[in-house]
């Protein structure tokens, strides 16, 4: 259970420390990483919580959401079309449906354990 | 047993790749928070100084067109110098001129340069021997007569005066030595050409007038003769001997 925790300081020690500078046109590619690694997150917490949970399922569809994002982003840049907004757009959406669901499915459960509790007693 | 081992290892290998997981996770996020933070930081600095640059620009414009304002009056008031001083310069000028003029003048009287120029010739002579009378002083020409002559023709305006080719000025001497007169040190006999430059129109009524020089000299029996030249040379004056 400490090893992911570790993983994230780890992770959040090493881009603070980093001194890659980046020049200021790939910022779309961070910003679409971001929203990938979010999606597929809570994707994944959703996944979790339906049952449907698979590891391979949803590593790479961590990593292959966040390249995607970046080659979407990336064409888009030297096409001179904002691809970008597509993939914000869609994992924009996406996140807010992911999260939707995994509200829903945590009220169930709450009310559902409060029901049970209430019966027990 | 060896399910248990088997779910361990799955568990450890679930968890490495979580790991490894968040790991990105956390490395995109702190990446781009940085990134993005210092990006923006960056951009205000650049605008800033680009204003400050600008700025910093328009003030010396401000302060160039000032320093040219500055210029330009001073330019003018070096022009009016210029123009004062050539003015004063011209005024100069013209005062040399008149300076030189007038020098030429002075030269002319003291004689110190040769003479030429319009003027009038008159010449004293003894009156022919007159039996009748005693004295010889009574026909011959004295230096007073000269010396009335001369300074008759000198109030008239002459500028050079000779008697007998011997410059005269205001120094010099007449004197007389029985029946030759002495000039600044040279005898000279009669008759007496006494040598005037200067405007003969002038002169020449000046000794003609009525009771003047040549009636009193005419009245001492001396025979004058005066003639307006139109070419008289003078020479300058000589040495004393």
């Amino acid at each position: 259970m400490w090893l992911p925790l570790l993983g994230l300081l780890l992770g959040i020690s090493l881009g603070l420390l980093s001194d890659i500078q980046i020049p200021q046109v790939y910022n779309n590619y961070l910003s679409i990483a971001i929203l990938a690694a979010f999606d597929t997150l809570f994707g994944g917490i959703r996944a979790y919580l339906q049952q449907v949970y698979d590891d391979w399922i949803f590593v790479s569809g961590f990593f292959f959401n966040i390249l995607l994002a970046a080659a979407l982003a990336f064409i888009g840049v030297h096409l001179g079309v904002d691809l970008y907004l597509a993939a914000i757009f869609a994992f924009g959406v996406r996140l807010f449906q992911n999260i939707a669901v995994i509200r829903r499915i945590l009220l169930a459960k709450w009310t559902g354990r409060n029901k049970n509790s209430s019966t027990n007693v | 047993m060896s399910k248990n081992q088997k779910a361990a290892s799955k568990k450890r290998g679930k968890q490495l790749l979580f790991s490894v997981v968040f790991l990105v996770l956390g490395f995109i996020l702190a990446f781009s928070y940085r990134t993005v933070g210092s990006s923006h930081k960056e951009l205000d600095e650049v605008q800033s100084e680009l204003f400050l640059q600008e700025e910093q620009y328009r003030e010396e414009l401000i302060e160039q067109q000032e320093r040219n304002k500055e210029l330009t009056e001073e330019l003018l008031e070096k022009q009016k110098e210029v123009r004062e001083l050539e003015e004063d310069f011209s005024s100069r000028e013209k005062n040399h001129a008149v300076l030189v003029e007038k020098a030429r003048d002075l030269r002319l009287l003291l004689g110190v340069i040769p003479a030429k120029g319009t003027g009038i010739k008159v010449t004293l002579e003894d009156a022919d021997y007159d039996p009748s009378t005693q004295n010889p002083n009574d026909y011959i020409v004295h230096e007073s007569h000269v010396l009335r002559v001369i300074n008759e023709l000198k109030i008239a305006g002459a500028q050079g005066i000779a008697i007998n080719g011997q410059r005269v000025n205001s120094n010099s001497y007449i004197k007389c030595t029985g029946p030759v007169i002495m000039i600044d040190g040279r005898t000279f006999p009669a008759p007496f050409t006494i040598e005037a430059i200067g405007d003969p129109k002038v002169l020449s009524p000046a000794l003609h007038l009525k009771g003047g020089v040549v009636d009193g000299l005419l009245r001492d029996n001396i025979v004058v003769t005066t003639e307006e030249a139109k070419e008289i040379q003078l020479s300058a004056i000589r040495d004393k001997a």
